[in-house]
């Protein structure tokens, strides 16, 4: 029954508090605080230079279901006008928002894009724009370039259609790398080459990867100190010592300056650290018998969530980057972990155990209250926020085996991402 | 002319006298002779031909001749006779040599064999010992303590690191699938930790062992029920 009342609850939470919780954008055409998305129609593309085939599949398809996965506009699918009737007629069809597209080649020989937005209310523009894409970049980017835009010009921040999500793969034999994809699924690049066990993807602000990868026979923490550098062990560093027997879920700070990761001993214990990467000297967070782990930062970089067995199972705690004003966030339930912290601060994903699987949850700090936004037989893991914090990418095994999808916050619109197995530890990063 | 009849008789005499009877041949003419001699003698050894052929047997004027011509004979063939015969004994020495070293190597071949043999022996008994000691034990649903039927299993563990004090043990915890990555990553360390507990109660120095965890990355088996989470809820122990 208070799984009903939660889930009730969360969908009026969907519907009104997430979007009331922007931050009021400078400038914003239409302040989306009704439970409504912004309802936007399009008229074909007019195509010049482009097979309309191509158009159809790389452009109009990619763009719709970009724009569907915003969160924030929904595409009229149904009744639409002819493409040539007046702005009214649209606004009667229930368009708010008429986009019109024309595709062709510039002089040169690139792609090139105009796109304009019509509001049907006050008849007048909202938004024109025009893209250039030399042979290279995929009509597939333009289409995200453009539904980013469009939500930058809704609601004051731009889209994530053009973000990636780097996670674990599994290749078989023992070994795991890491890879990533466009968000729509597309794009697949292997970023590692280890041939060994490699974990725990974390992809710092500025693009910089690390992770921990057992190449050596014991586990070590790789990444890269510059932007673009090459790959190379960033822990234990010459004067770790002592007998260091794991090391897990490194996770980088908003500025990019330190790493916070997971060290075990011998006797069992699993402490939280912080590597300086400027002085590599680390400093322990947590002392406790037991374990500590999954330390997930605050936007700027002064707390952390993770994960502890302190009080038996695990359950999800806070604590200053000094690790002090530690506080316990979770009562519900025995087995409560993979805390991340929302790009804006107000939130905390995690997985709970219920009923002998996991669910992805979302603590809200504002509130002191847990939602829950995955329910069914399967298990749901190892949530990660979109950096507009719309979303959560996870894996699920819904299918089978292991695989990346996205949902909302309400938990209606969970989409599969690939139908790639075998895949861990997604971590959601806005594209370059 | 009264003298004529014993002139022309005496000069006859003379004439035919000095004509049968040659001036006797010098010391250095027969020296020099008999050296051609032994060395036709010598050389036609060396040709192959028998001492028969001696071209001067018959010249009964010349006995020193056929003598030089045998001694030449002789002597290539006593001269080829110690060559062969040191030929023979250099031979015989390195024929009798060559077995020695065979010998000795076949020797040190078969010794090497047999310590080899042994070694492998060791081994393969110090392997057969690993694996019979080495076994996997098992652990409950988000424990790392031992269960009591594994302590013969662990035991057994302590009891070959103390009959093999050069063996070195990585002790790797594994978990069940259910439960976020990296909190397993962290209870396979609180596995391997207990087992390398239990093991230094047992006597052994923990310098002989590391520990290792492999948290959910490394199921043994995949399927989502009770029987396959429990096989890979385990401690396994490796030689190092």
């Amino acid at each position: 029954m208070s799984r009903f009342l939660i889930r009730t609850f969360l969908w009026v939470l969907a519907a009104s508090g997430l979007f009331a919780q922007q931050a009021p954008p400078t400038e914003v055409v239409l302040t989306a605080t009704s439970s409504a998305k912004l309802v936007l129609a399009m008229t074909a593309p007019k195509v010049s230079g482009v097979s309309e085939a191509t158009v159809g599949a790389e452009f109009t398809a990619v763009l719709k279901r970009d724009l569907d996965e915003s969160g924030v506009i929904a595409v009229l699918q149904e009744r639409l006008p002819a493409d040539a009737a007046p702005v009214k007629a649209w606004k009667e069809a229930g368009a708010q928002w008429l986009l019109s597209v024309r595709l062709g080649r510039a002089t040169s020989g690139d792609l090139q894009l105009e796109a304009s937005a019509v509001d049907t209310g006050a008849e007048k523009g909202v938004f024109t724009r025009t893209y250039k894409a030399d042979k290279i970049v995929p009509l597939r980017h333009i289409a995200h370039s453009l539904a980013d835009d469009l939500v930058g010009r809704l609601t004051g921040d731009r889209g994530v259609a053009s973000s990636r999500i780097v996670f674990v793969r599994g290749l078989g034999k023992g070994v795991k790398e890491i890879f990533q994809v466009d968000r729509d699924g597309a794009g697949l690049l292997q970023l590692t080459r280890h041939g060994a066990l490699t974990l725990a993807p974390t992809v710092a602000q500025d693009g910089r990867l690390a992770y921990v990868t057992y190449k050596g026979g014991a586990p070590e923490v790789w990444g890269q100190r510059r932007v673009n550098g090459d790959h190379e062990k960033l822990y234990p560093t010459a004067n770790a010592g002592g007998m260091i027997s794991m090391l897990s879920s490194p996770a980088w700070s908003p500025d990019g300056k330190r790493l916070a990761f997971v060290q075990g001993d011998r006797r069992g214990n699993a402490d939280i650290m912080v590597l300086d990467l400027a002085t590599g000297r680390a400093r322990r967070l947590t002392d406790s018998t037991g374990i500590n782990t999954e330390p997930s930062w605050n936007p700027n970089g002064t707390q952390l969530a993770f994960t502890s067995d302190r009080e038996g199972g695990p359950q999800v705690f806070l604590m200053q980057d000094d690790g002090s004003n530690l506080r316990k966030l979770t009562n519900e339930g025995l087995y409560n972990a993979s805390p991340a912290w929302s790009p804006n601060g107000a939130m905390v994903a995690y997985v709970s155990r219920f009923e002998g699987k996991f669910d992805l949850f979302i603590y809200k700090l504002g509130e002191g209250k847990a939602y829950q936004i995955t329910t069914g037989v399967s298990t749901s893991e190892s949530p990660a926020w979109s950096p507009d914090e719309r979303r959560l990418v996870f894996t699920s095994n819904r299918f089978g085996s292991s695989q990346l999808f996205t949902t909302d916050l309400s938990g209606r619109q969970i989409l599969r991402m690939s139908e790639m197995g075998d895949c861990q530890s997604p971590r959601w990063i806005r594209g370059r | 002319m009264r003298y004529g009849i014993y002139i022309v008789p005496a000069a006859i005499v003379l004439t035919l006298g000095s004509l049968a009877c040659k001036p006797p041949k010098t010391a250095e003419q027969l020296k020099a002779e008999t050296q051609a001699a032994f060395n036709e003698g010598y050389q036609a050894f060396k040709d192959g031909k028998a001492r028969a052929t001696n071209p001067y047997v018959n010249d009964k004027e010349n006995p020193h001749k056929a003598q030089g011509w045998n001694d030449g004979w002789d002597k290539a063939a006593a001269e080829k006779a110690a060559a062969d015969k040191a030929a023979a004994d250099a031979k015989a020495a390195a024929d009798a040599k060559a077995a020695a070293d065979r010998a000795a190597a076949e020797k040190a071949a078969a010794e090497e064999a047999a310590r080899k043999a042994a070694e492998a022996e060791k081994a393969a008994a110090f392997k057969r010992a690993a694996a019979a000691a080495l076994k996997t034990i098992h652990f409950d649903y988000d424990k790392a303590d031992i269960k009591s039927n594994d302590r013969a299993v662990l035991q057994g563990i302590a009891d070959f690191l103390k009959a093999y004090p050069v063996a070195k043990v990585e002790i790797e915890g594994h978990c069940d699938e259910r439960g976020t990555n990296e909190y397993n990553l962290a209870l396979g360390n609180k596995r391997a930790a207990g087992a390398l507990a239990y093991l230094k109660t047992l006597g052994v120095d923990e310098a002989r062992f590391t520990t290792i965890s492999y948290g959910k990355e490394r199921p043994l088996c995949t399927e989502a029920k009770e029987s396959c989470w429990s096989l890979n809820r385990r401690g396994e122990f490796k030689l190092k």
